[in-house]
């Protein structure tokens, strides 16, 4: 894997938004996005579960319930399977210049998690093609797209894990399976129990300037990227045509 | 015409939702959606739109397939596995 190396990485916080203002600032990110990267850190309010760009809200989702719990849905602008954003710190990291190699890409970006993870004396290690695992259990799930030449990924880290919940808004294959599902479940994924979310927030953007030899620029949204991300928001991640295009 | 699901677990999950005419043998319309990953992600349309007219058999499925797939990069599925996730809408 090449050595790349930034002079500077462009800081944003951007908070608690909703789950289709998230997406939109994540696209913005990449519409923007110059010879700097961008590393974003974002939290989710109100709760939200995202689906992956190749799945089927209506199959995936359990609409009823999320409306009834006040649960948000939006269509991610990558793959991978559905998500309950709830206890967890989320990031983005938006750049021109990666590997072009698909799984050389995830393991570059996911090594600056890891080296986030190890700082604060949690036994993590990236497992390809997009996980990040702690003995052998899922903290972190991390997808990736490419569009005019620039990278983002963006993935989640569990600050809590409640899988019961999470499987109450999802759709399960086979509801005869629904517990044995939820037990595998539990087995099987993790949280970064302990941590608050300005702990790892910190540490993730150390990793970074560490990880890239890179200088932490920490920035605010411009207006007109505020103004473009609520315009997508608006216009195509609150939309029936792009939640429910599959 | 026929209308028919499946799912299909390969390294990811597949689900395909097929119409498809019985007499002909033939693929009217396809949604092949689930958790994979697909470089570059528009080119999972082109794919179900060049299965469209083809004839449900294995060894003409996985060849279209596979024309469409060297073009892209997927994690999730192969040539086969979604063949075999087509062919499992008519059991």
């Amino acid at each position: 894997m090449g050595k790349i190396r930034f002079s500077k990485i462009r800081t944003l916080e951007t908070g608690y938004n909703d789950a289709a203002l998230n997406m939109a600032i994540d696209e913005v990110m990449i519409e923007n996005v110059q010879e700097t990267p961008v590393l974003r850190i974002y939290g989710w309010s109100p709760v939200a579960v995202s689906i992956g760009y190749f799945q089927s809200m209506k199959e995936e989702v359990d609409l009823d319930k999320c409306n009834q719990i006040g649960v948000d849905v939006v269509r991610r602008l990558t793959g991978g399977g559905a998500v309950l954003h709830e206890s967890e710190l989320t990031y983005s990291f938006i750049t021109k210049e990666y590997p072009r190699n698909i799984m050389e890409s995830y393991a570059w970006i996911c090594e600056a998690v890891v080296m986030s993870l190890h700082r604060m004396g949690f036994d993590a290690r990236f497992v390809p093609l997009n996980d990040i695992v702690i003995a052998a259990k899922k903290v972190s799930g991390n997808a990736q797209t490419r569009r005019n030449g620039i990278l983002l990924q963006h993935g989640t880290l569990l600050l809590g894990v409640d899988v019961a919940k999470m499987f109450s808004v999802l759709r399960v294959p086979s509801e005869k399976l629904r517990d044995k599902i939820i037990k595998d479940a539990k087995e099987r994924v993790t949280s970064l129990t302990g941590t608050t979310f300005d702990e790892l927030s910190l540490s993730l953007k150390t990793s970074f300037a560490i990880k890239f030899d890179a200088n932490l620029v920490a920035d605010n949204m411009s207006t007109e990227e505020i103004n473009r991300a609520r315009w997508l928001a608006e216009q195509k991640y609150r939309s029936k045509e792009w939640n429910f295009r599959r | 015409m026929k209308i028919a699901h499946n799912l299909y677990k390969s390294q990811k999950l597949i689900r395909i939702n097929l119409e498809y005419n019985e007499r002909e043998n033939t693929i009217n319309q396809i949604r092949i959606s689930g958790d994979f990953f697909f470089y570059p992600e528009e080119a999972l349309e082109t794919l179900e739109a060049d299965l469209i007219g083809r004839k449900l058999e294995r060894d003409t499925l996985k060849q279209e397939i596979e024309k469409s797939l060297g073009k892209t990069e997927v994690y999730g599925f192969d040539s086969a596995s979604l063949t075999e996730a087509i062919l499992g809408c008519k059991t």
